[in-house]
């Protein structure tokens, strides 16, 4: 049995549509990613799943129950969010409580709870404090600490680490996949940013414009795209993508290849170019290649390589790693 | 030490203010102080010193007991009716839709009256002669009622006016502090499984508590200083029974040229309130965080 389900779910507010038909089934115990550029209606569908907005028509199911019309605390989710939206009057321990105390639990029962929320999150000495007084990291391991108690059939997490800084991400980013693991349930996660998605999804939901472009693991996203739109929005950088001349010796309108798949020679190659722009990240080394008939190319190189603007270089699209796609944007 | 930029910043913009302090809040109390002990008609010189006189004469006497019991029950309507009128009526109408504009409009015009405007008209709505209260009596075909002259209706009647002028105030107030709630907090505790009333009860009366104790201060200073509805309504009577101690100053201070005793009772006010101030200082503010 699917964790969720939805059916032909449509959103408006007022005149305008958000979400026009989506269908979609999420497996249960599956870390699920609804990634999307800003506005694709991500939240919207999250929103949705929560009960914190109506659906306009269409039925969402959670665990095979009819949940379209049930209030919120009574889907058995629980959600986190983007501003962790902590109580800045209560502690910590009844941040964390808040849920229990509401659904008239014994206060022995609470505190027990909470405890061993709080031990797993490593919050313990902090029970005492209000939110005021901890960092965003220790709000935000809070506001996961509120879901978990709960025990609920899925976690929403709506954008929860954008507000935190790089290094801390990639660190809570590591915390909320060995989350998942340990506890074993559904989530649900939205982002704008793909690389989360990509690291911490094992399935891997794009929208764009309100529309589900495509579903699947991160790699069957990054390797076989099935629309122009997924194939620039999965991966940094980018694909590189032309159409015209070379799209139609492909037999395609648009062609694409990712900057790691273009072999790199001094002489010869398929195109010839100028490098105009070398970026050095360490690791790797972006060129950015002037091809005459077709334009900017990208290209990912080993941390060592020594090309330099001004050179030129032969670049040769590797077989079996292209992509094509038709006028509407859909694979071939 | 203070550096040269400092210095002069106290040295330019610190004379104007204290000048204006002193001349019209330090002078004055000083002045009213010294007037205190003296039996002094407000004309002339000061020459008949009575020592503690005037503040024994207050002490004993029964319409100033009165008009005090009628400050404190103004306090404790303030506190206990008007506050709680004002925070439910704002949790009713703080969400931004075209009728809940419109009900704050009618709810806080009354508070943009004059004063001694709202005691005439509410005074002509009394009128068991010729007022509307008249007109609703005839109508009915029963006796006149004279609600301000009577002594049982009468303070009831200037507290509902104070309530139905004020209250609007203390909403547009938590209206705002309402307003200022983060959204997500709300969604939160309903995902919790919070009911609309335990939102309001632990998430949105808790947000909004320095506003309701900012309020709860405007209502007490407030209600200690009530004057100009009550002369209008019932000039403090009927038989002195509606006086509040700035309308009892007022009547036997100055319209009786008693101004040495009127000084007495402003004494008496003004430790009234710097008592209350710095005890709800202390007790309410102090004691739960920032104001």
């Amino acid at each position: 049995m699917a964790a969720l389900e939805y059916i032909n779910i449509k959103k408006c507010f007022g005149p305008v549509t958000v979400l026009p038909d989506i269908s979609l089934t999420i497996p249960h115990g599956s870390f699920t990613v609804f990634v999307g550029p800003s506005g694709c209606g991500k939240s919207t569908l999250l929103r949705l799943t929560a009960g914190l907005e109506d659906v306009t028509a269409g039925v969402l199911k959670i665990d095979g129950e009819d949940v379209t019309d049930k209030q919120a605390s009574a889907r058995g989710i629980a959600m986190v969010f983007q501003s962790y939206a902590l109580y800045p009057h209560m502690t910590l321990a009844d941040n964390i409580g808040f849920a229990l105390k509401m659904a008239g639990l014994p206060k022995a029962e609470i505190r027990r709870k909470v405890e061993s929320a709080a031990e797993v999150l490593q919050l313990t000495p902090l029970l005492a404090r209000k939110p005021g007084e901890l960092s965003g990291g220790q709000r935000q391991r809070v506001a996961i600490g509120r879901a978990i108690v709960r025990e609920p059939k899925v976690f929403l997490f709506d954008e929860p680490l954008s507000n935190l800084d790089a290094a801390l991400r990639t660190q809570m980013r590591v915390e909320l996949a060995q989350l998942h693991k340990r506890l074993g349930a559904t989530m649900i996660y939205v982002t704008h940013d793909q690389v989360e998605a990509m690291t911490l999804a094992d399935r891997i939901v794009v929208l764009n414009k309100g529309v589900i472009e495509q579903t699947g693991t991160p790699m069957e996203l990054y390797t076989r795209p099935q629309t122009l739109f997924v194939a620039g929005f999965i991966g940094s950088p980018k694909m590189n993508l032309f159409s015209g001349k070379v799209a139609a010796a492909a037999g395609a309108h648009t062609f694409g290849v990712r900057p790691e798949h273009i072999d790199v020679s001094e002489n010869g190659g398929e195109w010839r170019g100028e490098v105009r722009f070398v970026e050095r990240l360490g690791s790797d080394t972006f060129l950015h290649v002037e091809v005459p008939e077709i334009g900017l190319i990208i290209v990912r190189m080993d941390g060592t390589s020594t090309y330099s603007g001004g050179s030129t270089i032969g670049l040769t699209p590797r077989a079996g790693f292209t992509h094509r796609f038709n006028e509407q944007g859909a694979a071939i | 030490m203070y550096d040269d930029g400092k210095l002069t910043t106290i040295f330019l913009f610190l004379p104007p203010a204290l000048v204006l302090f002193t001349i019209f809040v330090i002078w004055p109390i000083l002045n009213a102080t010294n007037f205190s002990f003296y039996k002094w008609s407000g004309y002339g010189e000061l020459t008949n010193f009575v020592g503690m006189q005037n503040f024994q004469r207050l002490a004993n006497h029964s319409i100033f007991h009165q008009s005090i019991w009628n400050s404190v029950k103004l306090v404790l309507v303030s506190l206990l009716i008007q506050i709680p009128l004002a925070l439910t009526m704002a949790l009713l109408i703080y969400k931004k839709t075209s009728v809940n504009t419109a009900f704050r409009l009618i709810f806080f015009a009354p508070y943009i009256l004059a004063e001694v405007a709202t005691g005439l008209i509410w005074s002509f709505i009394f009128d068991g002669d010729y007022g509307v209260t008249a007109q609703i009596t005839q109508a009915l075909g029963i006796d006149p009622i004279y609600i301000l002259a009577d002594k049982n209706y009468a303070f009831l009647t200037i507290i509902t006016v104070i309530i139905w002028k004020y209250f609007g105030y203390h909403m547009m107030i938590f209206i705002a502090a309402l307003q200022a709630v983060p959204h997500d907090l709300l969604e939160a505790a309903e995902i919790d499984g919070a009911s609309p009333w335990r939102i309001v009860w632990y998430v949105k009366i808790p947000l909004i508590a320095h506003a309701i104790k900012l309020s709860a201060f405007f209502a007490i200073v407030g209600a200690l200083q009530v004057f100009d509805i009550i002369i209008p309504l019932t000039n403090g009577g009927p038989s002195n029974s509606t006086h509040s101690i700035v309308s009892y100053l007022y009547y036997f201070g100055l319209v009786q040229l008693n101004v040495g005793y009127g000084s007495a009772v402003g004494v008496v006010l003004f430790l009234l309130c710097i008592v209350t101030a710095f005890s709800y200082k202390r007790f309410a503010i102090d004691k739960g965080g920032e104001l």
